[in-house]
């Protein structure tokens, strides 16, 4: 679990990666470093490391200057911190409502053949179009 | 206590047939031969995956994929993984190692080969001719649709025959019909995908729910995964199946038949068990590798390796894409994912492309807002974040597709699988190596295919296109590894999978493909597996067998 400085340093840095704009709320609107990336660790422990060094890295100075440092200094540091605000961003319900996508939620298989059987008749029409075997 | 299960009831002392992996192969053997009555054991070094566990159907699906589900086993890491050096490589190997073997991770696109691939030396002058046709595989091709539940439409002008595929076909969706309306633009040939995803339920398995999760395991249980379509029946049927149980070596007799096998079980307890014949299912790099580990006196190069073919001709079919974004909302993350159509109308050989053989094409939708966003390092941060990040997802999310091209590699002696001098899994075993090269012919096929699926894009009304003309996370097709053909000097097994050098030693997986095509081979690989262990069970008499 993150401590009170470090979430503190990763919310700066979160609001650079997901600002609010394009009628979006940015990571810290949308509690992605309070709530939502205690999850997303939770899923990925084998990202821990490396955020927690990006962290380190991004600590100091104005938030924009850090993230551009640990993205020059420290590729594997920038991906886990990258991967890790956009995944916990989108865990949040009301960010998925917003850019309209339901989640994974079920939708039964349907039969559509219908809808294009007329479109397959001009293909079956062009013809065969396989080499047969030698004999 | 062991993770080690036997399953139902005690192993035999000595079995009739030892199958080693419970994968797509293996597991048409084991329940072929239970239901003939043979006794049969299979020693499965990974274990069942319950569909419960699957992140598909969960909000954090697409943080798990890139690592737990992850297919590139250098990757995942799990615990029954081992690893794979892949220094000298171009492509990474991707598969999944317990009950159901990859097609736990498959998308499930089931593709016949087409006649021409069993025939790329007559026609085309290039690779091997295999050693049958397509119309000698076409009746255990019909079989293997029935029994994994393919949902498909018949009538596709790209074969020769009209498969009538058990199920409907999968719903085309926004995404099928904007694709196809773009191929008829062109005159280009299309058709529904046929897919071993249940469209209606079928057996064990539920309809489909289009996750569109099915690389990363059905949630649901509708996709054929051989966990599901086969293991239940074999066992009832008597099949004895060891988990855990990984093997390090076949062991052969004084006459240099196989005899048997020794694992190493989750405790690392070593055992051995005997059999009169051995089948290996363990894939186009794990069965190698096996070959190459067991070293006897009668086969001091590997078992049945006195051609120094074992691993060599390794084909793994490099992967190029186009993805076109559209401005409509196509709700692009739904599933099968799967195919959604196929496009057979580039796969002949044409020389004037400068190129011979060809592809097929998949249409496939591109998942959830995340996506594979994982290699941001080192590019300018404001190309995906800030508000940028916003603009990408309100662009692609739900409008963009990808068709995708299997490129037919050729097989050539110097792409291979050997054994490392100093890798091991953790049971101490020597890891497979890769050598593998993409070669001059593969890399213009793919350009040109990439081109051709660009102008496919195009014409469907595409406002922007992204390529890949080769992935490197595609070694999804393992194979040639054993090469099968009727000449003793230049293969490793005759046509029913029997080692020329140890003929109760057969080969079933994607190991003894003679040529790659430009097909997902599961299909083939199962069709393949059935006629061999049809052919054994029908020649029961006369199989050479250890301890006569
Ligand atoms: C992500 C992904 C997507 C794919 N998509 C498609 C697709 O859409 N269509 C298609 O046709 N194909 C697809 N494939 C390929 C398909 O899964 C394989 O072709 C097929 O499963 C191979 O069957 P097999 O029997 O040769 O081996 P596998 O199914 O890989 O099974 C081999 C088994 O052997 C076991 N084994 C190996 N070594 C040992 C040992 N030493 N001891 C004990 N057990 C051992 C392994 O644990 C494994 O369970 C895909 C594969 C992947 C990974």
């Amino acid at each position: 679990m993150l401590t009170d400085e470090q979430r503190a340093v990763y919310s700066r840095l979160a609001d650079v990666l997901i600002p609010s704009a394009e009628g979006m709320p940015s990571a810290s609107e949308a509690d992605v470093p309070t709530k939502w990336i205690n999850d997303a660790l939770g899923y990925r422990p084998d990202l821990v490391p490396a955020f927690l060094q990006a962290l380190e890295i991004g600590a100091d100075g104005e938030a924009e200057a850090a993230v551009v440092r640990i993205n020059s200094t420290d590729s594997v540091a920038f991906d886990a911190l990258g991967v890790l605000t956009s995944g916990s961003y989108f865990l949040n319900p009301a960010v998925k409502e917003l850019i309209g996508y339901p989640g994974q939620v079920p939708s039964p298989a349907y039969d559509d053949t219908a809808t294009y059987i007329d479109m397959l008749a001009a293909v079956v029409e062009r013809g065969p179009i396989f080499r047969p075997t030698v004999t | 206590m062991s993770n080690t299960h036997l399953i139902q009831r005690p192993l035999p002392e000595v079995v009739d047939v030892l199958v080693i992996g419970a994968g797509a192969s293996g597991s048409v053997a084991v329940s072929e031969l239970a239901q003939n009555g043979f006794s049969v054991a299979c020693l499965e070094q990974g274990d069942w995956t319950p569909a419960t566990e699957f992140a598909g159907d969960k909000p954090e699906w697409e943080l798990v994929k890139q690592k737990k589900w992850h297919p590139n086993p250098n990757v995942r890491q799990g615990p029954s993984d081992y690893p794979i050096n892949t220094d000298e490589s171009d492509v990474n190997p991707l598969l999944y190692n317990g009950v159901g073997g990859s097609t736990i991770l498959y998308a499930a696109h089931w593709c016949r080969m087409m006649p021409s691939d069993f025939q790329t030396r007559t026609l085309d002058d290039v690779g091997d001719d295999w050693p049958f046709t397509y119309e000698d595989l076409q009746p255990f091709y019909e079989e293997m649709e029935r029994t994994m539940g393919v949902s498909g439409l018949g009538g596709d002008p790209a074969y020769p025959d009209e498969p009538s595929f058990p199920l409907p076909p999968l719903p085309l969706g926004k995404v099928g019909l904007k694709a196809a309306a773009g191929m008829d633009k062109l005159g280009w040939h299309w058709w529904p995908g046929a897919n071993s995803i249940a469209s209606k339920e079928i057996g064990h398995r539920p309809a489909c729910l289009r996750y569109g999760a099915c690389l990363t395991g059905c949630p649901a249980g509708a996709k054929a995964s051989t966990d599901l379509t086969h293991w239940p029946d074999a066992l009832e049927a008597g099949a004895h199946l060891v988990t855990g149980a990984r093997v390090r070596e076949i062991t052969v007799d004084d006459k240099g038949l196989a005899s048997g096998a020794v694992y190493i079980d989750r405790d690392g307890v070593e055992h051995t068990q005997k059999a009169r014949i051995v089948v290996l299912a363990a894939n186009g790099v794990g069965t190698p590798r096996l070959m190459l580990l067991s070293k006897s006196e009668q086969h001091p190069n590997g078992l049945a390796n006195s051609t120094d073919l074992v691993g060599r001709r390794l084909m793994m079919h490099p992967y190029g894409a186009a993805v076109g974004t559209y401005e409509d909302e196509l709700e692009s993350w739904l599933g099968p994912a799967g195919q959604i159509l196929h496009s057979m109308e580039f796969y002949e050989t044409d020389k004037s492309r400068g190129f011979v053989r060809g592809a097929k094409w998949n249409l496939m939708p591109s998942g959830g807002p995340l996506g594979m966003r994982s290699g941001y390092g080192g590019r300018p941060v404001d190309e995906s974040f800030g508000v940028n990040f916003h603009k990408n997802v309100k662009r692609v999310l739900g409008r963009s597709f990808e068709w995708g091209v299997i490129a037919e590699d050729l097989p050539d002696e110097s792409n291979r699988v050997i054994l490392d001098p100093e890798l091991t899994d953790s049971d101490g075993i020597p890891a497979p190596k890769l050598l593998y090269k993409s070669s001059e012919n593969t890399e213009k096929l793919i350009k040109w295919h990439v081109a051709r699926a660009v102008e496919a894009h195009e014409a469907a009304g595409a406002t922007s296109i992204e390529t890949t003309e080769l992935m490197r996370d595609c070694g999804w097709h393992l194979l040639g590894t054993a090469k099968m053909g009727n000449d003793p000097k230049t293969s490793v097994v005759n046509q029913w999978g029997a080692a020329h050098d140890c003929p109760n030693l057969i080969i079933i997986d994607g190991s003894v493909f003679a040529t790659s095509s430009g097909m997902n081979p599961t299909a083939t690989i199962m069709a393949n597996a059935l006629r061999s262990i049809r052919h054994l069970v029908e020649n029961r008499a006369t199989q050479p067998m250890s301890g006569e």
